[in-house]
Parts: structure tokens; sequence; C-alpha cells
């Protein structure tokens, strides 16, 4: 019986939607083999392929068996920059819509050269089937992001997740809890953690080349609002559960009646599915504020209420006394997930498409070359988002963003967002991981989870 | 009945206006919640009462648990039901939830479960307990998680219990309660308690990642004394358990633990060496460097780039001497890496050592040196350069100049221009202008350079003086063009050659009228294409306004003589969108020489003219040369990009005749 009566349903094991090539790995044989690869990543000359005549491949046994969730628009900008990685295999796509499914499997079968990749709808089979898979690519919508990592890593599947990692506070601390407690490589894609211009911005901070800071800003989307959503668009005929699986595609959220405008992606703006204008580019710029500053594993402590739609101009403060501004317009840089940061010596400004970032001095431009080097010699961290989870399913090592540094970022996205819909100053104890002196707000940390979808 | 619905309705409708969470008139919290619990008593819609779910898991109170606790067993409610119960504190939601639970199945079942744990509610282990062997694995496995969550001795008791009999497809639910289970004793201080569930899942037949867990646990709860545990994991059979050892060992603070990995390293295999490594270089310890040290020195060429890469990555000015032999071990695969790690070694000793290689070493090493002196921007390096800049070595030599270029700045300059006065052969002076030209160019205040240069000119043999005038071409501006225009008539021949192609070069509207001057006087063919050229280069500049470019073009129009200055012009005059550029085009079509690019350059004009939104107003002046384009086209694709536009203009000049 189910929760809903929209969709009884018993759950049944079923084969694949397509017949897979699915491979045959010996997971001991794949992780052994894979830490001497993993020095060969980055060290060409021990790659055995070379010698084996495959031209620089690597050899199935060293790959890293991939698997994608939801794999959409977004998503499939990740899977163009996972498939060229040589020591990586996609298998198998689940996915609630048959258009992606299909979309995807296309794409991957033509990179292969055959008709291998595996497809799957309902993801709870999907996890507890293809057990061959050692890593996932997840880049639902928002609302599964957390939940579907989860329930991966619990499965043994390290994951990359796309933004945001979470819906609430409570879904941040079980994606921390459940990565730690398997030891599970996790990465949400943040990519610009990973990205030049932003790493040398960051380094700039750490290395007191602005003084000390003060006043970091953070772009927020310049599109939706903070204020939510809460309707339900008019009921259209459910399609057939291949065309679209409705339920699965709702997961945890509450039940409404199915409009193919949500799954075209008209999802955005609502309480239920979205984490508003400050999560859509806060998921990004408050974890690259916060790296920055030193405030990576603790959230900003104090929000400061602004009486318009969105959130812009929220000072938030963090527990280091460094004021983080949200900031919807483009007047501290131009373009997208821009972030700025302000010292007493000098400002850097960064955003996408910059060549290179604006700087209260360009001189300070003279170390850009070595700041980068000298991080990604410090952290063992490559400008590329993707190889740092790859090298690190080999190392197990953390990601740079890893949980705890998504969690604490994410969570003062959800405590900003909190702030806006209550409309009134909040003060959040990051330790506690709760707010003072407002249990309003406190019960908003977490949403009541939708069976079977519950973590 | 409807009317109390209706008014309830609009009161909701008003109250939530703005957002759900908005205080509309400041009701009292009792009232809301009497309020919204009426909407659920009512026969108001699904969506309605959802709402009011919604609104009272923020505000509801014990008032709100009975009307939410009826909706439990309602399907198209129950969620919504649990969503407004899970956050209200008072424990008469326990109480609903644990009579739900008895009397449920199915997915609402499953969702009181999971509330259950979510309050962790120590009263339902019971109830709990009893629905672990539900034949609906989905209920047996929330009641699991739940179970976890509750986290006391009696609800670990009651996984524990269940454990041996559980099905295949629920085993990875129970040992998930489990482990919530340790997790939770540990958090209380029970380690023992938890140790206990940890060892009973270690013996376990269970996939992977319960393998994995159940180690960390067993570990971690041990603290140093499960160091031993650790290190039989890294020697063991079974290899996520020894992934499972470093992960954990990442997670566990003290030098004990380094020194238990750094004294097992010796021991393992080459593949195990590699992610123990990558784990001490992530705990930044000294206490790994003596055993990096050893797998630096010898062994596997992974493991030895691996420790090579973790002292980078520890960052301790005591892996400098190792990482300097290293420089010259025969595997250059090696000596790179060591490079590479030296160079982000931090530390004065490291730059003292690197001044040292720069200065006594031999060649290969002094070469090295220099690279690491820029990669690590040691401008205190910079009068050593310019003193290996003097070396009788020509490879030593040329290095310094090349790295100075990178590293100097104005203060520098003097020096580098007696460099360069002083530089006999060609390569001396290649690599002399082109680090003369990286100095000015990201100088602050590059026009103090230039006047700099502009000093040394005068005073320069024809050769420094050749490669000072590229090097005011490369930085630009006013002050640099000076110079340039007062060489154009120096007495040697190759100086003037020299100033012509850099001044054939300029990148800014300022040398215009230099280049039309020197086009129109000179006698020398050479002389006058590379000035023409550079003056038509300069006209096809888009962002100079558009008269400024015909004027320009109709200068150059005098001058042009051969069919090559010709098409140069035609290239020019194609990317100005007018029609004046057509009236200075039209001539050339009737040219066989220039009709192919003349017709290229009216296609071009046409079609950019034909989008602005005066397009109708000028068709008609662009009928003629379309139609001559037709005919003269030089490829089928062109005339029908003719053809096309022909119609076009055709098109749009009939719709602006007609009244």
């Amino acid at each position: 019986m189910s929760e809903h009566n929209a969709f009884p349903e018993v759950r049944k094991a079923r084969p694949p939607i397509n017949v897979p090539g699915r491979a045959s790995f010996n997971r001991r044989q794949f992780l052994k083999r894979a830490a001497l690869a993993g020095g060969a990543i980055a060290v060409p000359c021990i790659i055995p392929a070379s010698a084996l005549g495959l031209n620089g491949a690597v050899p199935p046994s060293e790959r890293i068996v991939l698997g994608g969730l939801g794999v959409g628009n977004r998503g499939t900008g990740d899977l163009h920059w996972m498939l060229p990685e040589k020591d990586v295999q996609f298998v198998a796509i689940c996915d609630a819509k048959q258009a992606q499914r299909e979309s995807v499997k296309r794409i991957v079968d033509d990179k292969y050269g055959n008709n291998d990749c595996a497809m799957y709808r309902d993801m709870r089979e999907f996890l507890a089937t293809r057990t061959d898979i050692d890593a996932l690519l997840i880049a639902t919508g928002d609302r599964w992001h957390a939940t579907a990592a989860v329930m991966a890593m619990r499965s043994g599947k390290d994951v990359y997740s796309e933004k945001p990692s979470s819906m609430t506070i409570a879904e941040g601390q079980a994606v921390v809890a459940t990565a730690r407690r398997y030891g599970r490589v996790y990465q949400t894609g943040t990519q610009r953690l990973s990205e030049d211009n932003f790493t040398f911005a960051n380094e700039l901070l750490r290395t007191g080349r602005l003084g000390k800071v003060h006043t970091v800003r953070a772009h927020i989307a310049p599109w939706d609002a903070a204020e939510m959503k809460y309707d339900w668009l008019p009921a259209e005929p459910p399609p057939p559960k291949d065309d679209v699986d409705w339920d699965e595609w709702l997961g945890p959220c509450p039940w409404r009646p199915y409009n193919s405008a949500y799954v075209h992606g008209s999802w955005r703006g609502y309480y239920d599915f979205h984490t508003s204008c400050i999560g859509e580019w806060g998921a990004h710029t408050f974890a690259q504020c916060q790296v920055a500053i030193g405030a990576a594993n603790t959230s900003a402590i104090e929000y400061g209420y602004v009486n318009n739609p969105t959130g812009d101009g929220m000072v938030t403060v963090f527990p280091n006394g460094v004021k983080m501004i949200l900031s919807r317009g483009d007047q501290w840089w131009h373009g997208s997930c821009g972030v700025r940061y302000e010292g007493t010596e000098g400002w850097v400004a960064v955003a996408d498409g910059y060549a290179k970032p604006e700087l209260s001095s360009p001189a300070l431009l003279a170390d850009f070359s070595k700041l980068v080097k000298d991080y990604m010699a410090r952290t063992e961290r490559p400008m590329s988002h993707v190889r740092n989870y790859f090298d690190c399913i080999k190392s197990r090592c953390l990601t740079v963003a890893n949980p705890e540094v998504m969690h604490r970022s994410m969570s003062t996205v959800h405590a900003a967002n909190i702030c806006m819909w209550l409309k009134r100053d909040m003060t959040y104890d990051p330790v506690k991981e709760e707010f003072l002196n407002d249990p309003e707000a406190n019960r908003l940390r977490s949403r009541a989870m939708r069976a079977p979808w519950i973590i | 009945m409807r009317s109390i619905h209706s008014i309830l309705v609009i009161t909701l409708l008003l109250t939530f206006a703005a957002s759900p969470f908005a205080k509309a008139a400041q009701p009292t919290t009792k009232d809301q919640v009497a309020k919204l619990t009426a909407v659920l008593k009512s026969d108001a819609p699904q969506k309605e009462k959802a709402d009011a779910c919604r609104e009272l898991a923020r505000i509801g109170t014990k008032d709100a648990v009975a009307p939410l606790a009826a909706l439990l067993s309602d399907e198209k409610l129950s969620h919504m039901a649990r969503y407004g119960l899970e956050t209200i504190p008072d424990p008469s939601v326990d109480k609903a939830l644990r009579e739900a639970a008895g009397k449920l199945q199915g997915r609402m079942l499953v969702g009181v479960v999971g509330s259950l744990g979510v309050r962790r509610d120590t009263k339902a282990v019971k109830v709990l307990t009893k629905l672990l062997h539900d034949s609906d694995n989905d209920v047996a496995q929330a009641a699991a998680r739940a179970l976890g969550s509750i986290g006391t001795p009696p609800a670990a008791k009651a996984l524990l219990d269940a454990l041996p009999g559980v099905s295949p497809a629920n085993q990875l639910a129970f040992c998930e309660g489990l482990l919530r289970c340790a997790e939770a004793a540990a958090a209380k201080g029970n380690r023992k308690e938890a140790m206990d569930i940890y060892d009973r899942l270690r013996e376990v037949k269970a996939p992977h990642q319960v393998r994995a867990a159940a180690l960390r646990g067993a570990i971690l709860t041990r603290q140093t004394d499960g160091l031993p545990l650790l290190s039989t994991a890294l020697h063991g059979d079974d290899f996520t358990l020894v992934l499972a050892a470093v992960r954990t060992a990442q997670e566990m603070p003290g030098s004990q633990v380094t020194r238990l990995l750094a004294g097992e390293l010796a021991a393992l295999p080459a593949d195990r060496k590699v992610v123990v490594i990558q784990t001490l270089a992530k705990r930044g310890d000294d206490a790994a460097l003596p055993a990096l040290f050893v797998a630096a020195r010898g062994g596997e060429k992974p493991v030895r780039i691996a420790a090579i890469r973790a002292l980078a990555e520890i960052g301790k000015p005591a892996a400098l001497p190792v990482l300097v032999d290293l420089l010259g071990d025969a595997d250059l695969e090696i000596a790179q890496a060591a490079q590479e790690s030296l160079a982000s070694l931090p530390g004065k000793e490291v730059d003292a050592a690197i001044m040292t290689m720069l200065a006594e070493g031999a060649t290969p090493r002094r070469l090295t040196a220099m690279e690491l002196v820029v990669r690590r921007r040691m401008v205190s390096a910079i009068p050593a350069l310019l003193n290996a800049a003097g070396d009788t070595d020509a490879k030593v030599r040329t290095a310094a100049v090349s790295k100075l270029g990178e590293l100097a700045g104005p203060a520098e300059l003097p020096r580098m221009l007696d460099l360069l006065a002083k530089a006999k052969s060609p390569e001396d002076l290649e690599v002399t202008e082109q680090a003369l030209s990286a100095v000015c160019l990201k100088a602050v205040k590059p026009d103090a350079c230039v006047t700099q240069v502009e000093t040394r000119l005068a005073e320069s043999q024809p050769a420094q003086k050749c490669a000072l005038l590229r090097v005011l071409g490369a930085v630009g501006g006013t002050n640099a063009l000076r110079g340039v225009r007062s060489a154009v008539n120096d007495p040697n021949v190759e100086v003037h050659a020299a100033a012509i192609r850099v001044l054939g070069g300029w990148s800014t509207a300022d040398a215009a009228t230099d280049l039309l001057e020197v086009a129109t006087a000179a006698t020398n063919p050479t002389d006058k294409m590379i000035c023409l050229r550079g003056y038509l280069a300069l006209a096809g500049h888009a962002d100079l306004p558009t008269d400024q470019r015909l004027a320009m073009c109709r200068q150059a129009a005098s001058l042009v003589q051969k069919d090559e200055e010709k098409k140069l012009l035609l290239a020019a005059l194609g990317g100005i969108a007018s029609i004046e550029a057509l009236d200075l085009i039209m001539p050339y079509m009737d040219d066989s020489a220039t009709k192919a690019e003349a017709s290229t350059a009216v296609v071009d004009i046409s079609d950019k003219l034909l989008k602005r939104s005066d397009s109708a107003k000028l068709a008609p002046q662009l009928i003629d040369p379309l139609e001559k384009a037709t005919h003269t086209a030089s490829s089928a694709e062109l005339v029908k990009r003719a053809q096309d536009l022909l119609k076009q203009a055709r098109s749009k000049a009939k719709a602006k005749t007609k009244p």
C-alpha cells in the first residue's frame, strides 16, 4: 500500500530497462591496482597500458566504474567532463525520465562505440543491483541530491553530487554522517573550488597579501527570489511510468499532482524543490567565501534580515568576525557566481569568464602562477574538479568539496533562507547547529520525508 | 459547513499572502493553530490541508497533534500529517505515532516508522523491534534505521538479536541501524558498548562498505588501543580494509598514528605504500619524514613519486636535502618530481639552497635553480640573475636573461638595458629584447620604461637600436610611437627597416597619420606596402568611428596602385557597414583583378546593412551593387549569398515604396 494513493506500488526487483553489457569487476582487484594507478594518473610513465599497447588507455581492471543518477542538462555537462578521463568507465544511468535516460545512453554509447550503457528507472533497485559500480554522478534536481547521496553511499558508492548538496540542515548532517560512517568519498559539484582564478583569489587571502580580511561578498542568483512558491500547477494526466515516473521524480518531497512543467525545469522557485535564489548560486559562492576566509568547517552566526524579496544586501557574520554580504547584482564583478574579498590592504574580485581576477593592485597578479601551483602542491588537488574526485576515490582522501565543507556552507544558505522566510534577524550556533532563542527557526531545519525515501 | 470552510480558506489565504511564514496581523500562536487545525478537520481540498500541515510544522502545538494524527491513515495526507507532526516538540506526538504504527501498513507505516526514528522516541523500541520482522522489507528496513536513530542499548540489542536471521535484502539496513547505535553509544561515552557493536559487525559477512564502517568504528572507539587493528588491516588480505584503515587514520590525530603508518611503510607492498604515503601527506606530521625520505630515495617509481609529492604537501624544510639530492636522480621523472616539490617547499632555507645552486652548481644545476627561482618568485635572486646574465656560459646567460624577463621589474631596467648594449650574439640580443619587452609590458607605469628605452636609442648600436624599437612597439603608447617615428628616417638601413616594421605593426590608431605619411612619401615599395598594410589594418578596427574609418580608406584609395594594395583596401572596406563604403568599392567590381574581393566586400556589407532597423531605407541603394555581385562573385556560395541578399533588398525596397 502506498503512503499516497495516487501511486499504489509494490516494489519488485526487475531487470534493467535495456540489457547491459555489464562488466564483471573484482572490486578488491580494482582498488588494489587503482592505488598504484593513483600515482600513475599524474605520472604517465607508470601507466602499464602503454606497455600493453593500448595507446594510453587504462586497462579495465584499473578503471573506476561510474554510474549516473538523474543526469539532465547540468549533469550532461558533468558527464562530458568525466567521460574523457581514461581511468573511468561509465556503465549505467538511472533516471525517472525516459528521454533523459536515453539521451545519456546515446552519449555514453557513442563515446565507447558500443551499446552497453544500462538504463534504470528505479533508484533503489539500481543501487541494490549494480554492486559493480564504484562511483556515481548525481545530477538530479535539488530535491534529490542529499537523499540520493545518502542512499548511494550506504550502498557503498562514492558520490559526485551536483549542488546544492542539501535542501535542509538536517539533510546536510545526514550526508556528512553517512560519508564519515562508511568512509565514502563525496564531492559536490562546486567546480570553482578547482578553478585557478578562484583558487588564486583564495590563496591571496590565505597568504595575507590582502591584509586582514574583513568583508567578503557572495553572488546570489539574479533570477527567482528568496520568497518561495507554494502553489500547485494545474493537474495533468500523469504520463506512463516508463516515460516519467512522477512518484520517483518527487522522491522525498510532498506529493502534488503531475504537471509536465515541473519535469521540464519549472520546479525552481518552489519551496518543496528549490533552495531559492540564495541557494542557487550561494551553494557555489558561499563555499568559495567560506573556504577563502578559513570558515569552511563552520557557518555564519549572524544573519541580518533585509526587507526585499531576494536577500540582496543581507549581511552575515562568521565566528572569526568576517562579514559576508549577499549581492544579487553585478556591481562588484562582471559575470556569474562572483565573489569579492576585501582586506585591509586590498581587494580581489572574480567571476565566471574572467581572463584573470580583478585586483586593487594588478601587481598582485605577478604571483598568480606561484600561488596556484603552491596550492596544488600543498593539497595535491588539481585544477580539475572531476579529476580531484577520481583521485580521491583512489587515495580515499577528502575532496576539495567534501561533505563537511558543503554542509557548512549550505547551512549558511539554509539559515539565510530561514532568516528571509521568518523576516527577522537570526543568530545561529554552528557547533550545536541550532538557532538561538528561535524555536520556529529551529523547526525549519528539517522536513519530514515522504516514504519510502526516508534516510 | 461549506461557509465555515470558505471563511477559513480566506483567512488562511490572507495569512499566507506573502509567505506562509509571514506574520500578517500577528495573531497568537494559539489562534493560528486553531485556524489551521480547523482546516484539517474541514472538507477543505487536499492542497489546503497540505498547506495547513506545512504551517503546523513551524508553529504547531499539542493542540494540533490529534488533528494531524487523524490524518496519518489518510493515504493522500499521511505524509503531510507527519510533516506537521515531526517538528512539534510535545511528547503526545510520539504517542500518536506509536499508536499509528500499530495500525498502518505499507508506505504509511514506513513513514510513521521513519518519523519515530527522527524523533528518537525511546518508547518506540518495542513496536519497532516487532517491525524488524515485518514481511514488508521496506517496513523492516525503516524499523532498523529508526532503531539506529534512537540508538539506546535496548534498540541496539533488538538489532543485534535480529541480525543473525536477517534476509539479504534487509542486511544493509540492519547494519546501518547498528552503526547508528554504535555512534550514539560512542557519543555518550559508552565506548565498550560501541566497540561490541562494531566488533560484532566485523564478524558479519557483509558488503565492503559495512566491513569498512565496522573497522573504522572499531579502531576509532578504541582510540590508540585500536592501532593494532589498523596495523593488521594494512597487512591483511582485504584491500577494502586497507583503504578503510588509511581513511580512518586520516580521522585520527596524534603522532602515534603517524609513527605507526610510517613504521609499517617499509613492510608494505607498493600499492599499499602509495595510499599510506598519501595519507601521511594529509596528516602533515613531521614524524613521517624519515620514512618518506627512505621511500623517496629508492624503490618502486610510483611509491617514490608519491613520497616526493608528500614531502611538498607536508611542506617542511627538513625535506630540502633529500629533494635537492633527487634533482640529480638518474630517472628524469623522479628528478622532475623533486623539482616540482622543491618549487613549493616553503622556507628561507629553501631559498638559500637554491641561491647556492644558482651561484655554485654545474650548468644543469644552475639552470634548474633558475627555474626554481622564477617558480618561487624569488625576487631576492634578481641580483644573482643579473650576474648570471653576464656569465661566459651561453646557456646560463640566456636562461638568466629570460628569467629576468619573468621576475624583474622597472627597477632592473637600466641593468637590463646595459645587458642589451653588451649583447653580441643574435641569441643574446633576442632573449634580452624579449625580457625587456616583458618587463616594460607588466610595469604599472610603462611610459616610465619607455622613456628609459627611448633614451638608450640614441646611444645604441644599430643591432641594439633595432631591438629597442621592437621593445617600443611591444609596449605601445604615444611616447613609444614618438621614439619609433624618430627612427624612421635613421640613416642606417637596418634601423630604418626595423622602424618601418614596428610602425606597420602598430595596433592603435595614433599611428595612422605616420603610416599614411610614410606610405605617401615612400620611394621604397616595401616600405609603402608595410605602411599601407598597417594603415588599412587600423582602418579595419571596428572600435573606431565609421566616419574615421571611411576617411582613412578614402585616403588610402588615392595611394593604392598594385592589385595587392587594392585588395587590402577592399578588405578594410568590407568591414565597414555603410553605403559610402559600397560607393568606394564599386569601381573595383569592374576590375578583373579585384572583382572577387570587391564582390565579397559588397556581400558582407549588404548582409550587415539588411539586418539593421533602417534597412528598408537603405535597401534601394544595395540593389545595384548586389546585382553586380551576383555576376562577379568568385564562388557559387558567394553568388548564392548575393542572390539571397538581393532578393531581400528588393523586397524591402518594394515594401518601402508601397503607400
